[in-house]
């Protein structure tokens, strides 16, 4: 079954083409990964695919429906779940009050003045199971910003789980972790409900070669290599395009 | 720290933080007793105090909580003030139970109308928006004699009439209990809703809204109803301002008005549900204390007043009396 499909978008900021003729399809479990050098418009394209921008031009289908003009909450209520590259959670909050956020987000609750958000029994049973698999149920007073900045990339990563999505994008998940929290991210993707679809950017080989069965690469808002990973590492385009920043690499290295 | 006994309670309550019922309790017996043993001129400061406090509590739905910074509240306390007495005095509608709500309808009426207009921008835009929607009430209440009685204010506005010849809130301690009683309801209602899946959606939008969109929430219907039901409070205040002042004036729809609650939330802190009540007890007391011994002085003194506020309380005042409070009450029993 289809999970998403674009086609044919189109995306710029002020004569930049940030996104440029890009289609492509993910299927209930798929692990479609997308890579591509810094400025390739991978951003961009998560913006586009979640909702937080419009394409100039192409549509947008969520489960074969076209939601190109759907905005972001109502995308997230017909199942799609996104985290953040840069932590993007409630930092004044606690844990508890974070993942309880994310609980009530897609039930009518959310909308309930006057019953204590913590009086939701089910829901705070929920809270202790997603919260104890991260071992984070001991610290579900501390506010965000107590807690280490590994349990906070897990966290974001949970806080999409807790709506049960059926297509997670995942914003680079180990941006900034050590290898040792690294490894504990990839086991936590490893281990996703197989029927969830899911789309990641990143940077890591290790983790893109590992969870992905398909990879995009993009270059200059364009797709310009898609397949398997075998596939991917045996295109010359692509090999071409990461040479080059391997170069830029170690240019940058030596400042 | 303060909380390692909630932790040890069962898994259904584990997580609520131990909120003790001891400050509330005091509070109430104070506020209940005080005024018997009270001259007649501080008895009016406090009930002045109760009234601010909800008014300054109200703003902190939105600003505190939502993150939006408004300068026009004072059009819906001032809308609703206006609507009740024009609703008593020109039109002869005598029965508080009347009179009221068409004064709370008229502040979310009020709020409903320019939250459409104000939550198209954000940060200082809607800043500046809130601010002009008010003063733009404050002119048309100066200049619509007819309706307002103008510059002066609309003066003439008796004790709520609830009816019964047992509740007569003619003097000045009974009217203060019946403030007493609207400021405790409203205040069990600001505090559910402050806990409620609602309102910590509000404090979600007010750190991150992105995120709370990404999670389902529909970001701008939280603000708008929060807007409201904003706005409907301070309408309770307004309504209660009116019939203790039995007057209401232009100025208390605009910019005067907006700003002093707005400082009042702000001394006080916008962090805590109760902060900006206590900052607004502040700023009334001291306003009143000045007016007695330096009348023209007052504007100097509430400068100063905030720069000291905001200088050496960063985050209001409430914050650091809940820490210092703490100190005091875990040194003296439990461990750490």
């Amino acid at each position: 079954m289809e999970a998403i499909r674009v086609e044919r978008l189109f995306k710029s900021f002020g004569g930049v083409r940030a996104t440029h003729d890009v289609s492509f399809r993910v299927d209930a479990g798929g692990r479609l990964v997308i890579i591509g050098p810094n400025g390739a418009g991978k951003s961009t394209l998560f913006n586009l695919l979640n909702g937080q921008l419009m394409p100039d031009s192409g549509k947008v289908f969520l489960f074969g429906e076209d939601v190109t003009h759907l905005p972001l909450h109502k995308r997230a209520h017909m199942g799609m779940a996104r985290s953040f590259q840069l932590t993007s959670l409630f930092p004044e909050l606690s844990v508890l009050q974070n993942m309880m956020l994310a609980l009530h987000g897609l039930r009518r609750s959310r909308f309930n003045p006057l019953r204590a958000t913590l009086s939701y029994g089910s829901l705070l049973d929920k809270a202790e199971e997603l919260l104890s698999l991260l071992d984070l149920w001991s610290k579900r007073e501390d506010q965000i910003r107590m807690i280490s900045y590994g349990e906070q990339r897990k966290l974001e990563i949970a806080l999409c789980l807790a709506s049960n999505p059926r297509l997670l994008l995942l914003d680079e998940p180990s941006a900034g972790l050590t290898s040792g929290e690294r490894t504990g991210v990839m086991e936590m993707i490893r281990n996703l409900p197989a029927h969830i679809a899911v789309i990641i950017v990143d940077h890591d080989m290790d983790l893109v070669f590992g969870l992905a069965n398909r990879i995009i690469v993009l270059h200059y808002g364009q797709i310009i290599a898609e397949g398997t990973p075998d596939e991917i590492q045996a295109d010359p385009k692509v090999k071409e395009v990461y040479m080059g920043i391997e170069e830029e690499r170690r240019h940058a290295g030596a400042h | 720290m303060s909380s390692s006994t909630s932790l040890q309670t069962q898994k259904p309550l584990a997580g609520t933080r131990s909120a003790s019922a001891a400050p509330y309790v005091i509070a109430a017996a104070l506020l209940l007793v005080f005024p018997l043993v009270l001259p007649s001129y501080y008895l009016s400061v406090l009930t002045m105090i109760l009234i601010f406090g909800l008014f300054a509590m109200s703003l902190n739905i939105i600003f505190g909580h939502t993150g939006l910074n408004s300068l026009g509240h004072g059009a819906f306390f001032g809308m609703a003030g206006y609507i009740t007495g024009i609703a008593i005095v020109t039109y002869g509608i005598r029965s508080f139970w009347t009179s009221a709500p068409l004064g709370i309808l008229g502040a979310a009426i009020t709020a409903a109308v320019f939250g459409i207009i104000a939550l198209r921008v954000s940060g200082v835009y809607f800043l500046l928006v809130t601010f002009a929607l008010g003063q733009l009430l404050w002119s048309i209440a100066e200049k619509w004699y007819s309706v307002t009685m103008g510059r002066s204010g609309f003066v003439g506005i008796p004790a709520p009439d609830l009816g019964l010849s047992l509740l007569n809130l003619g003097s000045p301690l009974r009217y203060y209990y019946f403030v007493f009683v609207v400021f405790a309801i409203c205040y069990y209602l600001m505090s559910r809703l402050h806990e409620s899946p609602f309102g910590n959606a509000l404090l979600g939008i007010r750190e991150r809204e992105s995120r709370m969109r990404a999670l389902g929430y529909n970001v701008w219907l939280y603000k708008y109803i929060a807007y409201i039901v904003a706005g409907m409070f301070a309408g309770v205040s307004g309504i209660l301002y009116a019939h203790f002042n039995g007057s209401i004036a232009p100025s208390h729809l605009g910019f005067a008005t907006s700003a002093l609650v707005m400082l009042m939330v702000i001394l006080g802190g916008a962090g805590t549900l109760w902060g900006p009540a206590l900052g607004a007890a502040l700023i009334v007391l001291i306003q009143s204390l000045a007016s007695l011994v330096v009348p023209a002085r007052w504007p100097m003194i509430l400068g100063i007043l905030f720069v000291i506020g905001v200088m050496g309380f960063r985050g209001g005042i409430g914050p650091h009396v809940i820490k210092t409070a703490r100190r005091m009450f875990s040194s003296g029993s439990n461990q750490s």
